[in-house]
């Protein structure tokens, strides 16, 4: 870790020639990746990312030098380039005086993955592997991967703060293939947490895991292609929030929201959702994959609520469009590593439980489409168009669940579907996932209780 | 002088090569690749983000107890050597797979290809400034109904060496310029992004005009878009959004991934995979191709080759070992990490221009994006099912925009399906590049 001495004297040469704001982001990672396929460990490597990023605010300029060069000269050096690029010369030479700044751990890490005998990392590979393949003798394939990431941070910013932290994260992923000779399908589960090894014992079960992966390759072998067109549609559970975070959860974001590049711009206080909705974005809660301590600007993260009863209440901002907005940072400021300037991002993100019975909901539904695993999806935040897969869906005919049907994927604007939904269940679950954006691929949960579209458009053959 | 910092990572690599000898671990392999890049954002003439990177990272290989383990650090330090050939020695015992990518000597000749130009580095970053403020100044003044939301400006370079015990001891150096602007435009209650992309060896590559213009015009022909009914319809697939499918099913013609079950083209070399109007070509010697490179991650040759020869697989891609494994010489696609990619992989173009494409179709679908390929589109079963836009086109004319409808169907039965290829081949920011396509029918899912 860099010295608080090193730090204050890189961050007064940042500012050397002006700018408002100076910041180090110092990164010295761990991380392992294995992976099992064909029943045999295939690939293990354990790398060490390290390096750190200089951030200066001119004005309401980001000028942004990272390397991996972090001698004190290599350091010295970063600070100069940014401070070539500095046109706003009001206030040079300030000293930079640190006082550093501790947070209580609540996501307390037992057992790191690579303190654990490697032979017993393989141990979770090869029981997901073996559930998997006992599912059906169709299943011709099985992938399945541990991924872990201790990653050790420093902030520091001219301002005085001097923090740091490390972040612990563990995930198991899996993927079956069906086959019955002509075609194949695949199914996947990849839970995750901000945690150690203890993961294993105390919320995943791998061989659950390469079950539910098999499972769904198996009933899609067997589903016959969904009839496309509007309907409306049962969203599960769990991963099924990914229909928040693309429909709206990217334009609550300040990135799209400052620059009015989206569809909820200005519409704090509006109703923009159906009263049934009300949407958190929560970094707090302990040894989620989305959770932290502090973001990466060293800002303490919060529970923040985005929507209460249909009611815009709060956008996610960052440190700079915060100033851009004249609003305060929600410690939403994250990135993927130093080699990215931060930016507004999602952390756990759902939506509530409601009041909706969930049997209720498909049997008054008419036909219709029960997704009960989606896939991943992606938006343009300045429409509000999304899109995204429904990895197991099955035909609803008259209120109730008959065939799986494969190939669905499902279209529409943020803002309407927002306002179409008429039910949500009373139990929030959530799924793990990557997020990707400007700031590079961050871990984000989604979330919801099963909730109902009334309408929308199912794509598909 | 100081000591640069790839110098410093090299002499750091030749260390590694020696500690993993003393260790026991032979032969051994060490790659180093360093990154640079530099890049502003500029909205509105204002000057948003200037970002200024360089990166390296080694990745140590080696035989330990006769499997090969890897591990790597972009951290030079004590520290890092221990973590290098502990992690190469618990990664050699922990793999199961008697398969793995070997460490070989040189081959005996390498191609020739360039893809550095001297050029980019004497441009300035004052330069690199102007230009995105000209692009950004052009969107302004373009159009009452257009907001700039970002352009961009960058260059990047990078610096690939391998080096090993057995006598390989390889550098490539490449570079190059992009610029590209992204804008909204507004009538009505109507919304569209516009987003243009050139990129090159030198500013006149970079042009702002173009960029600014075909950026607008790619917002504007979207404004006041309809719907689709849904059904089948004849489609012609634009450049772009087809190199985009190309890109997300490139996978397919991995041996690696058709070894392992994963792609649904094993074992169909020599049969028909595609209409007899597609020609695939892997070339990584295509001069000042953005992917081009005379060897490969392990060290190996490269050559261009047809993927698929008039519709026929002609072969798959390989690295040593799938080659090993199928029979075949390797065809130099080796890609790090047990992996195989193309280099710059392309349709081979026709003579039809895109006009004479719809003019061929008559009625149907000009298809010119599609989005949410890491979700909607599955490399193993072929399928997609994807968000797209595009124009209805009767009589060989286009009539209107269309969105919000889906598109679906097979990667396999498109490759099938291809009626005629365009002229227009079109890199996009990417060495996976195509010509537009007309397809016979695709499903759309619509009103």
């Amino acid at each position: 870790m860099l010295s608080s001495a090193l730090c204050s004297r890189v961050l007064a040469r940042a500012l050397r020639g002006g700018g408002t704001f100076a910041e180090i982001f110092y990164e010295d990672t761990r991380a392992f990746g294995m992976t099992l396929r064909s029943g045999k460990i295939e690939n293990a490597a354990v790398s060490r990312p390290r390096g750190a990023g200089i951030r200066i605010y001119d004005g309401l300029r980001s000028i942004y030098v990272y390397t991996c060069d972090v001698t004190q000269q290599g350091l010295l050096r970063a600070a100069d380039r940014a401070a070539a690029a500095v046109t706003d010369t009001k206030g040079t030479g300030r000293d930079v005086i640190l006082h550093e700044k501790t947070f209580e751990n609540i996501h307390p890490v037992k057992t790191p993955v690579l303190s654990v005998d490697a032979q017993r990392r393989a141990d979770v590979l090869r029981a997901a592997d073996g559930a998997a393949r006992t599912v059906s003798p169709r299943i011709t394939q099985v992938t399945c991967g541990l991924l872990a990431r201790e990653q050790h941070v420093l902030i520091a910013n001219s301002e005085g703060l001097y923090t740091g932290d490390t972040r612990t994260y563990t995930r198991l992923t899996c993927s079956a293939i069906a086959s019955d000779g002509a075609e194949n399908q695949t199914g996947t589960d990849s839970p995750g947490a901000l945690m150690g090894f203890e993961l294993f014992e105390s919320r995943i079960d791998p061989e659950k895991s390469g079950r539910k992966a098999a499972k769904t390759a198996v009933t899609m072998l067997d589903a016959p292609y969904v009839q496309a067109g509007e309907m409306p549609v049962v969203i599960a559970g769990g991963f099924g929030g990914v229909i928040f975070h693309e429909a709206c959860g990217h334009s609550l974001e300040a990135t799209s929201v400052e620059p009015g590049m989206s569809e909820f711009a200005g519409k704090l206080g509006k109703q923009i959702a159906a009263p049934c909705v009300t949407a958190i974005d929560d970094g707090t809660m302990p040894g989620e994959w989305g959770s932290e301590n502090i973001d990466d600007e060293g800002t303490p993260t919060t529970r923040l609520v985005l929507i209460e009863n249909g009611v815009l209440k709060n956008y996610m901002i960052d440190r700079l469009n915060g100033l851009k907005m004249g609003m305060a940072p929600t410690g939403s400021g994250r990135r993927e590593s130093y080699a990215y300037a931060p930016t507004s991002r999602m952390r756990n993100t759902f939506i509530a439980a409601g009041q909706d019975d969930e049997d209720e909901m498909i049997r008054t539904m008419g036909d219709g489409l029960y997704a009960a695993q989606m896939g991943g999806g992606s938006v343009n935040p300045a429409t509000g168009e999304f899109n995204f897969a429904v990895q197991e869906g099955y035909l609803v005919r008259d209120g109730r669940i008959t065939t799986p049907v494969r190939g669905a994927s499902l279209i529409g604007r943020g803002s309407e579907i927002l306002m179409r939904i008429d039910r949500v269940g009373k139990e929030m679950t959530m799924g793990q996932g990557m997020c990707g954006s400007l700031s590079g691929s961050v871990p984000t949960n989604v979330g919801q209780p099963t909730i109902r579209v009334s309408r929308l458009t199912v794509g598909g053959k | 002088m100081e000591k640069s910092f790839d110098l410093q990572m090299n002499e750091f690599a030749a260390k590694a090569l020696d500690a993993a000898q003393a260790a026991g671990i032979s032969p051994a392999e060490a790659t180093v690749a360093l990154s640079e890049s530099f890049s502003v954002r500029v909205r509105a003439q204002k000057l948003e983000d200037y970002k200024v990177s360089d990166r390296i990272q080694l990745t140590l290989r080696g035989r330990w107890q006769g499997r090969i383990g890897t591990a790597s650090t972009q951290a030079m330090d004590e520290e890092s050597l221990a973590l290098l050939i502990q992690g190469v020695k618990e990664s050699a015992e922990l793999i199961e797979n008697d398969e793995q990518d070997d460490i070989l000597p040189p081959d005996a000749q390498y191609g020739a290809v360039c893809n550095y130009s001297d050029v980019i580095d004497t441009i300035s970053a004052e330069d690199k400034i102007a230009l995105a403020m000209c692009i950004d100044e052009r969107l302004c003044a373009a159009d009452a109904r257009i907001s700039p939301d970002a352009t961009v400006v960058s260059t990047a370079s990078e610096v690939f060496s391998i080096k090993n015990t057995l006598g390989l001891d390889l550098s490539h150096s490449s570079n190059l310029i992009y610029a590209y602007a992204s804008c909204l435009a507004r009538e009505g209650e109507a919304a569209a992004t516009g987003f243009k992309l050139l990129w090159g060896y030198a500013l006149e590559d970079v042009s702002p005009f173009d960029v600014a213009d075909g950026c607008v015009k790619d917002a504007v022909e979207k404004l006041g878009a309809g719907r689709l009914q849904s059904g089948a319809r004849c489609v012609v697939i634009r450049s772009n959004a087809m190199a985009d499918l190309l890109s997300t099913f490139s996978g397919v013609f991995s041996a690696d991934n058709a070894q392992k079950g994963l792609s649904l083209l094993a074992g169909k070399e020599g049969t028909a995979i595609a209409s007899p109007a597609v020609t695939l070509t892997d070339d990584p010697l295509m001069p000042w191709g953005m992917g081009s490179c005379p060897f490969d991650r392990e060290g190996a040759a490269t050559m261009t080759k047809n993927v698929i020869d008039g519709g026929v697989l002609h072969t798959l891609l390989h690295n040593r070992r799938t080659a090993a494994k199928a029979g075949v010489a390797t065809t130099g696609n080796a890609a790090g990490a047990g992996r195989v990619a193309p280099s710059n992989l392309y349709i081979q173009p026709g003579q039809a221009t895109l006009q004479d494409l719809l003019a061929h179709m008559g009625d149907g679908l000009l298809l010119t994006e599609v989005s949410g390929l890491h979700a909607g589109a599955n490399p193993i079963s072929g399928d997609f099912s994807l968000l797209a836009r595009g124009f209805e086109v009767v009589d060989g004319e286009i009539q209107r925009a269309v969105e919000q409808f889906t598109v679906a169907g097979n990667f396999f039965a498109l490759l099938q399906d291809i009626e005629a290829v365009g002229s227009d081949l079109l890199f996009e920011g990417s060495p996976i590049g195509s010509p537009s396509v007309a397809v016979k029918k695709l499903n759309i899912a619509g009103e």
